[in-house]
């Protein structure tokens, strides 16, 4: 009994797995997610950011999210945009943000953080790092072959 | 189109999540902050999208704590059981139970009162009930307080019955969470609420805070005097003479005098008149009625109740020499 149990659990895994396999093997590109704490340390009187694995992460606490592409194809491709929805638990860093093509709709709507508004319960005001709900970066070009790494900075709520 | 599906399902999963978040101390302990990120392409004419793996980092369990002193109450000379109240704040992120420390001897006290009991405001009305709010036994933590939430602390003492009018004393409560204190910073590996570490915070998870007791006393002092009216129109203790007797009650210090009679006897040879029962001038009736006096052939008694420190009332009743 336990023996065809465990069967059909792996003839299950099987036929999920299977397709999604197949699916990645014709994908051209690849996207590796990554994610390190940026810590302040101060040494020899100098501030230096010190990256590392998360061990001990609490609010307030700065992340730093890491998507590395690659085009493993023998074609270009084009119009290459990798859009990451941020988790709920953190907000976009300020600093930089301003620079980055973000949405403070769900995706809705795209912009820098300086043209956006946001609603509330007073009205319409300017939209904040902390209003980001995704933020996304355009790529017109990846050649065969193209590699390399898009981040954004977070602060744990 | 099936990307812009897919990023509107994200959508909405994250305006879900976004309410939850509303914590002045931060995102709760045990919350996994998982990042995933989307390309969409074309090659040729074929369009594709790719999903990343899934990056998830669980947010740690901070140990933070912050206490105040609510009161700051007069206390009579060897008065029992007074309530002295705190407010004990879970300032982390995760629920949490505090030891708690009372210190009666704060340095700089002119007296020191008496710890009786600590006891935690469990139906949460803010108000001591004797024998519904939870007692805690010596050495026992609180119960478990959620992240962002306070719990009102009585403190009963006893003030010890030498203490002297306008003298101070405090009493400091300290709480430090169960899992942990110290060096913000510290780490207590796997103690997390949630499943992470617990980290000690910036309060050290150690705060403390003073109730401040002022004895509040009064002393009675009374002065009796006499002045004689006799029948010829000199002050002559003659029979049939009329003694006018005066009875001053004066209470000093901050605090009141509780339940305070004046009581004489009539002397032996003299006869009280009815009616001349007086207090501040006003008449009272020698019957035990409602007004604050009553006169008999045997002697007086007014009733003053409480009588505020700083304040004289003045007595008088008339007797006739047999």
């Amino acid at each position: 009994m336990k023996k065809f149990v465990i069967a059909a659990a792996s003839a299950l895994f099987a036929t999920i797995a299977a397709p999604a396999a197949m699916a990645n093997g014709a994908q051209p590109v690849e996207l590796q997610g990554g994610v390190k704490v940026d810590k302040l340390v101060v040494e020899n009187g100098k501030e230096k950011h010190v990256y590392s694995d998360p061990k001990v992460v609490v609010p307030g606490d700065k992340l730093v999210f890491t998507t590395t592409y690659s085009n493993t194809g023998a074609e270009p491709v084009r119009n290459f945009v990798v859009t990451n929805p941020l988790p709920a638990a953190v907000a976009l860093a300020p600093e930089g943000a301003e620079k980055q093509d973000v949405s403070v709709d769900g995706g809705k709507s795209w912009g820098k953080l300086g043209m956006l508004k946001v609603s509330d319960a007073a009205g319409q005001r300017s939209a904040q790092a902390s209003d980001v709900t995704h933020v996304r970066w355009v790529l017109p070009l990846l050649a065969p072959g193209a590699r390399g790494a898009v981040t954004y900075n977070a602060i744990v709520r | 189109m099936r990307a812009a599906h897919g990023t509107c399902a994200i959508v909405a999963l994250g305006a879900l999540a976004i309410p939850s978040l509303a914590h002045a101390t931060g995102v709760t302990a045990g919350t996994l902050i998982q990042n995933t990120a989307t390309a969409t392409y074309t090659t040729g004419s074929v369009s594709g999208s790719i999903t990343s793996n899934t990056v998830t980092v669980r947010v740690d369990e901070i140990l933070d704590v912050a206490v105040a002193g609510l009161t700051t109450a007069p206390a009579l000379a060897g008065a029992s059981n007074v309530v002295l109240e705190y407010t004990l704040t879970n300032t982390g992120n995760g629920p949490e139970a505090y030891n708690l420390t009372v210190n009666t001897a704060v340095a700089g006290n002119q007296f020191d009162a008496t710890l009786q009991s600590v006891v935690v405001d469990s139906n949460g009305n803010n108000t001591y009930d004797p024998g519904v709010d939870l007692v805690l036994a010596p050495g026992a933590p609180t119960p478990s307080i959620a992240a962002d939430g306070s719990l009102r602390v009585f403190v009963l003492v006893n003030v010890p019955g030498t203490v002297v009018d306008g003298q101070t004393g405090q009493v400091q409560l300290s709480a430090a969470a169960v899992t942990g204190s110290g060096t913000p910073g510290t780490v207590f590996a796997g103690q997390g609420d949630g499943g992470g570490d617990a980290v000690v915070g910036t309060s050290t998870a150690n705060q403390s805070a003073n109730d401040s007791l002022t004895a509040s006393l009064a002393t009675v002092a009374l002065a009796k005097s006499a002045t004689i009216a006799d029948p010829f129109g000199g002050n002559q203790p003659v029979p049939g003479a009329v003694v006018t007797y005066t009875l001053v009650a004066t209470v000093s210090g901050s605090g009141q005098a509780d339940s305070l009679h004046v009581t004489d006897v009539i002397p032996t040879g003299t006869t009280y008149q009815a009616g001349t029962l007086k207090l501040d001038a006003a008449s009272l009736s020698d019957a035990s009625d409602a007004d604050a006096g009553q006169a008999s052939a045997a002697g007086i008694d007014v009733n003053l109740g409480t009588v505020a420190g700083g304040s004289t009332k003045t007595v008088t009743f008339d007797v006739k020499i047999d």
